[in-house]
């Protein structure tokens, strides 16, 4: 992706610049707030939105040059459910090879094959109307692989999921990845399940790419720790303290009653400082010293000043 | 295979879906059925009764029979636009978007698939009206003027049905255009009276509507 830009009529700028490159087997992760810009990418990706200026191309073709062909070379994974509600999940399987012109056998054969590995075969003949959200969205996984794509975009996939179900597609999607060889490129708001599943990530926020590279190089790059300081009133000043006692170069972030600052010095150190803090008045109900996570580095760079604790956490 | 060859190649499953979205159902057969059923047995029989008089000329039985045609594929054209909103709610319209085909084979299959139902629809109709008496006296060019007059009605409504279903998006601002756009231009069009006893001026105005010419296509072609 080159220099991508999307301003749709009205004048919103969706995307204002956009570089990043995903190698071919990666699993990589779009991760930012609502309305960063995301499904935008995605859309433009997968030839459903028209860049304003800039490229992009997918299994080496040009996204506005030839469209048909990307869309052959790839599978989608929407957001919200994308069934034929009238139809059985075998037939929307079906409708899929049919589109992408599989060989009657062949495809028969695949959709057995993909039912079985999504352990949806003895619900395979059932309206989809009757399938949990779970088996949905395993559906939609198996229609996105059935025309063997070179590349798979998938749309926040365990939003709106239970925790057991997203550790099941998780699973799954790590599977295709090891099994198929398929490049994945997925946006999703779970911070900890990006982390794990990734091996790169872009992190965008109002159009723009803030962060790249892998989980743990981001998460290093923030600062291997984070202090976490309970601030009963005025947490502003113990921010204010918290930057001047050195620990960190990052100014703190502060959600709610909670200062947070990534810090480069040893544990020990911080402790020690934050120690001196607490005693001096300004407040602290309590503090925390633990690993950074891929959701501060988020919350750093993309998460303040201008979205609220529920975008970070969400 | 070519850009072009994977467009066109779109156009048969997608056909194939929109008939099997229609007919999947037996409220959905029964719909596109009822309709046709109740006009040849229930309401042509008695507007025969009531106005059939008005003209001793003319068989009034036979004449709303062909009226009957130009409400029907507007209206079944028009419902449609129904489906394009529905597929657009529950999303399988993204699916279509992203899979390798024209853009355009979509609205083609869809419009393939609503004329093949306004044919069915059409043709049991025929079928009905002339086995309870109606004498439709036609030639082979007739019958292929009828078909095509049939077809630019349905296609040229649905037309219209898929850009407003789009536009609007919503099934409860789309319903009431229904009537308005389907029905409306249908009382005017000389399918139940002829045009000649409107008031002045009216039988004028219906002279513009494509509606009119097309309804003496249906009846004189």
């Amino acid at each position: 992706m080159e220099d991508l830009h999307k301003t749709y009529p009205g004048g919103v700028e969706a995307v204002r610049g956009l570089w990043f490159d995903v190698g071919e087997g990666e699993i990589f992760g779009l991760l930012g707030p609502n309305g960063a810009g995301k499904s935008t990418t995605l859309g433009v990706l997968t030839t459903t939105v028209r860049p304003t200026r800039g490229h992009a191309y997918v299994a080496g073709h040009n996204v506005r040059r030839h469209p048909l062909e990307v869309r052959r070379s790839i599978g989608v994974v929407f957001q919200d459910s994308v069934l034929d509600n009238e139809f059985t999940g075998r037939e929307n399987l079906r409708l899929h090879a049919r589109l992408w012109r599989m060989p009657r056998h062949a495809a028969e054969q695949r959709i057995d094959e993909l039912l079985d590995t999504m352990g949806l075969a003895d619900r395979a003949d059932h309206n989809v109307r009757t399938y949990s959200g779970g088996m949905r969205r395993r559906i939609e996984i198996a229609r996105a692989l059935l025309a063997g794509p070179r590349v798979i975009f998938l749309d926040e996939p365990t939003t709106g999921l239970d925790p057991a179900i997203r550790d099941v597609i998780w699973q799954l999607i790590e599977r295709l990845r090891r099994d198929e060889g398929v490049t994945i490129v997925l946006s999703t708001h779970y911070l900890e399940e990006a982390e794990g599943a990734c091996d790169r990530v872009a992190i965008v926020d109002h159009g723009l790419l803030v962060a790249e590279g892998r989980p743990s190089d981001l998460v290093d790059q923030l600062g291997p720790d984070l202090v976490e300081l309970r601030v009963g009133a005025d947490p502003g000043r113990a921010a204010d303290a918290l930057l001047a006692s050195g620990l960190g170069s990052r100014p703190p972030l502060l959600r709610g009653d909670l200062v947070a600052m990534p810090v480069r010095a040893s544990a020990e150190q911080a402790r020690a400082r934050v120690g001196m803090l607490t005693s001096d008045g300004l407040g602290i109900r309590g503090s925390t010293i633990r690993r950074s996570t891929l959701a501060d580095v988020f919350a750093h760079l993309a998460g303040a000043p201008h979205h609220d604790a529920e975008d970070l956490s969400a | 295979m070519t850009a072009a060859s994977l467009a066109i190649a779109g156009v048969g499953p997608l056909y194939r879906r929109r008939l099997a979205v229609t007919t999947r159902t037996l409220s959905g057969i029964v719909g596109q059925i009822a309709m046709p059923v109740l006009w040849v047995l229930v309401v042509a029989p008695a507007l025969d009764t009531a106005l059939g008089g008005f003209d001793p000329t003319i068989d009034y039985y036979t004449f709303v029979a062909v009226g009957q045609v130009a409400f029907l594929v507007p209206f079944t054209a028009m419902f449609s636009g129904l489906n394009v909103i529905v597929d657009k709610d529950f999303g399988i319209t993204r699916e279509l978007v992203v899979a390798p085909v024209a853009h355009g084979a979509i609205t083609i299959a869809n419009a393939l698939g609503v004329l093949t139902i306004a044919l069915a629809q059409v043709a049991l109709i025929v079928v009905l009206a002339t086995a309870r008496g109606a004498d439709f006296h036609t030639s082979l060019a007739g019958l292929g003027w009828f078909v095509a007059a049939t077809s630019f009605l349905t296609l040229s409504i649905y037309g219209v049905a898929e850009v407003l279903a789009l536009r609007i998006g919503r099934q409860e601002a789309y319903g009431p255009l229904i009537p308005a756009v389907g029905v409306t231009p249908w009382f005017l069009s000389g399918a139940l009276f002829p045009i000649t006893v409107l008031p002045a001026g009216i039988e004028q105005l219906t002279v513009l509507s494509p509606w009119t010419h097309t309804v003496a296509v249906l009846r004189h072609g």
